[in-house]
């Protein structure tokens, strides 16, 4: 039986308590509410497909000091050494390693006037041949890979084909088909550049970029004297071909240096830290938080089963049920609850505001507030059940006695 | 109406064994109006909390209007509690939080019966208490007569068979304790059937039958007729109470 309109005449003739309560739970509901949601903005973050087969890829670095290397011949040399070792499926030179935190990136144009370079697209560049897509293990879903003659050694001018991530064709020519399309470089490039192929997707190196997604491979490998190289292999070949490949490339070449054998997961674990530590932090504030009020209400519960033995007792005498004993108190604090959770909810929406201003993050979606407020109640029923339950079993008998 | 037969109530604790009430025989007939007495740590309470159903005896027969009470679950206890019972308690015992309307209106939330129906009963108990004018004030803002006279209202909101009325004057100055033992005696005359627990020779004294209760037994009974005139005392030693008691329901019968 619910009997809210006493409940609210007690609620009201007696506010200091359930109006600390009610404070305790708007300021949960808001910050629970905004750090869920920035939470699982983290989360939906870190779990997007870079498109790489991340923990089969690893990159590393070589530093030719010596003059006499030839910086356009011997990366090429290089790399096929490396692509001889045992356990390499694939490998190829790159201008940057997805997800590293650092790398190449321009804007494109479809044309080369000063009207067509303007909001030209933001991509990540990466220069390679035609092993970059095996290396990577990207999907293409349009067009062709680069044919080995195709790719030039050299400079990035050199670059006159090139693949790009389906985002990026989205974004940029909408529903016309990318492929055949000409693009332009940066602001002041005249080379034409063909697109020949569509990736599914290929992420770049910056994780808090908006154009994250939105990459393109050139033809060109980019051969200098410091060379950076990605590796394809099985994840139980990687340990042996950090010994293998060093000792390779030595024995070629003894005067550089040879580091780096990161993976490509290793790199996301890296770049992702701050937003992993952050939805750390975040949730065990959120856990205390929940803790904190389900022990505030659960005290205010035995609070009251300590202040109302005696009328417990009395209310039993006069025929309340143990049920109605659980009920009364479920209903105070579910009213409390609500109407803390409608408050809590339209200040978690200021709140995300705020944050939406001062710090660019996205707007609170309001699904957040509405399952915080649920989920606070479920928190309501844990709290209070079991005081409930001890006050249900308070004697009748007890109205008959002094307490 | 209420028949008690060999009740008997021991409290245990791991040392100590308490009799509370032994062999305790007692016929409360429709209509009558009891006054139960007995020095402190008696049994009178313990009396009046099996009698209301408000905790169980460990030995012994109750029916209550009919009803075994025997081994009733405790929804149904209090069931009949909310039902056919009406309480008076010593110390009042109304919500403080909750206006008189409010507390007279109780019970019958429990009971079930819809919000004009609840209305109704509650102007006409607070009516008949002569506090209709002051549903709206809080407890505190009475005085112990007035109080007590909303806890009878309460009790009587329900229409219950009978009223059990623990101490009922025991909070209450000479003149308040008259008013409310007037109203009690006029709701007996209605009908309503009351025991009352009572220090107060002089209150018992305007009942129809007293009840002495000394060391968990009922030893001892006097009865009263008309305007409170005697026509028959007895007395009776530990195990004769049966006896006595079967004289005292053929004279109130």
């Amino acid at each position: 039986m619910f009997q809210i309109k006493p409940i609210v005449s007690m609620l009201l003739r007696n506010k200091s308590g359930p109006l600390l309560l009610l404070i305790q739970i708007i300021l949960s509901v808001a910050i629970v509410a905004n750090a869920s949601f920035i939470i699982s903005e983290r989360i939906g973050l870190m779990s997007r497909d870079s498109g790489i087969a991340e923990s089969e890829v690893f990159d590393f670095s070589i530093y030719n000091f010596d003059d006499s290397i030839d910086p356009v011949t011997q990366p090429l040399r290089d790399l096929d050494i490396i692509r001889q070792l045992e356990g390499v499926k694939a490998a190829t030179l790159t201008s940057m390693t997805p997800l590293s935190g650092g790398g190449w990136s321009s804007n494109f144009s479809h044309g080369t006037s000063e009207e067509d370079r303007k909001d030209g697209p933001n991509a990540a560049i990466y220069y390679g041949d035609e092993q970059m897509i095996p290396t990577l293990g990207l999907n293409l879903i349009e067009g062709r890979n680069f044919y080995p003659d195709e790719v030039n050694a050299g400079g990035p001018e050199l670059a006159s084909l090139a693949i790009v991530s389906a985002q990026f064709a989205q974004d940029t020519f909408g529903d016309e088909p990318a492929i055949g399309k000409v693009m332009y470089r940066g602001n002041i490039g005249t080379q034409p550049m063909k697109i020949i192929g569509v990736v599914e997707r290929l992420q770049g190196a910056w994780v808090d970029n908006d154009n994250l997604e939105l990459s393109i491979i050139l033809n060109v490998e980019l051969a200098s004297s410091f060379n950076r190289i990605l590796v394809r292999a099985d994840e139980a070949d990687i340990v042996d071909l950090k010994e293998s490949i060093p000792a390779a490339l030595h024995k070629e070449h003894p005067n550089r240096v040879v580091r780096g054998f990161t993976t490509i997961s290793e790199h996301r674990i890296s770049v992702y830290r701050n937003h992993e530590l952050m939805a750390a932090v975040l949730s065990m504030m959120v856990v205390l938080l929940l803790l904190i009020t389900s022990l505030g209400l659960a005290g205010m519960v035995m609070f009251n089963i300590e202040r109302r033995t005696k009328q417990i007792g009395t209310r039993r005498a006069l025929g309340a049920k143990k049920r109605d004993i659980i009920s009364f108190f479920l209903v105070e604090n579910y009213l409390i609850c609500l109407i803390g959770g409608v408050l809590g909810g339209l200040v978690a929406v200021q709140l995300g505001q705020q944050l939406m201003t001062l710090y660019s993050l996205p707007k609170l979606d309001l699904i957040y507030p509405l399952v915080t407020v649920a989920g606070l109640l479920v928190l309501t029923t844990v709290a209070v059940i079991l005081p409930a339950r001890k006050a249900a079993n308070i004697s009748p008998a007890i109205a008959t006695r002094s307490v | 109406m209420l028949s008690m037969k060999n009740i008997s109530k021991v409290f245990k604790t791991d040392l100590v064994e308490t009799h509370a009430l032994r062999d305790f025989n007692l016929e409360v007939q429709e209509g009558e109006f009891v006054a139960v007495t007995g020095p402190s740590g008696s049994g009178k309470t313990t009396f009046l909390n099996i009698a209301g159903l408000l905790e169980g005896f460990t030995h012994g027969d109750f029916f209550l209007d009919g009803v075994n009470i025997s081994n009733l679950s405790d929804n149904k206890s209090a069931a009949i509690r909310n039902e056919k019972i009406g309480f008076i308690f010593q110390g009042f015992n109304l919500i403080a939080d909750l206006n008189l309307a409010e507390n007279v209106e109780v019970p019958l939330r429990y009971r079930g019966f819809n919000a004009k129906e609840r209305k109704v009963r509650v102007e006409r108990a607070l009516e008949q208490v002569g506090l209709a004018a002051r549903m709206k004030h809080l407890p505190t803002q009475l005085s112990g007569g007035q109080q007590q006279r909303v806890a009878i209202a309460r009790a009587l909101a329900g229409e219950p068979r009978f009223l059990l009325a623990d101490e009922p004057t025991g909070n209450l100055d000479s003149l308040m304790a008259r008013q409310v033992m007037e109203l009690l005696e006029d709701i007996n005359k209605a009908g309503t059937t009351i025991i009352m627990v009572t220090h107060d020779a002089e209150l018992a004294r305007r009942a129809q039958r007293n009840i002495q209760i000394v060391d968990g037994q009922v030893c001892d009974f006097t009865m009263y007729q008309g305007e409170h005139g005697s026509v028959a005392q007895a007395a009776s030693a530990p195990g004769k109470t049966a006896e006595i008691i079967s004289v005292a329901s053929a004279v109130a019968s």
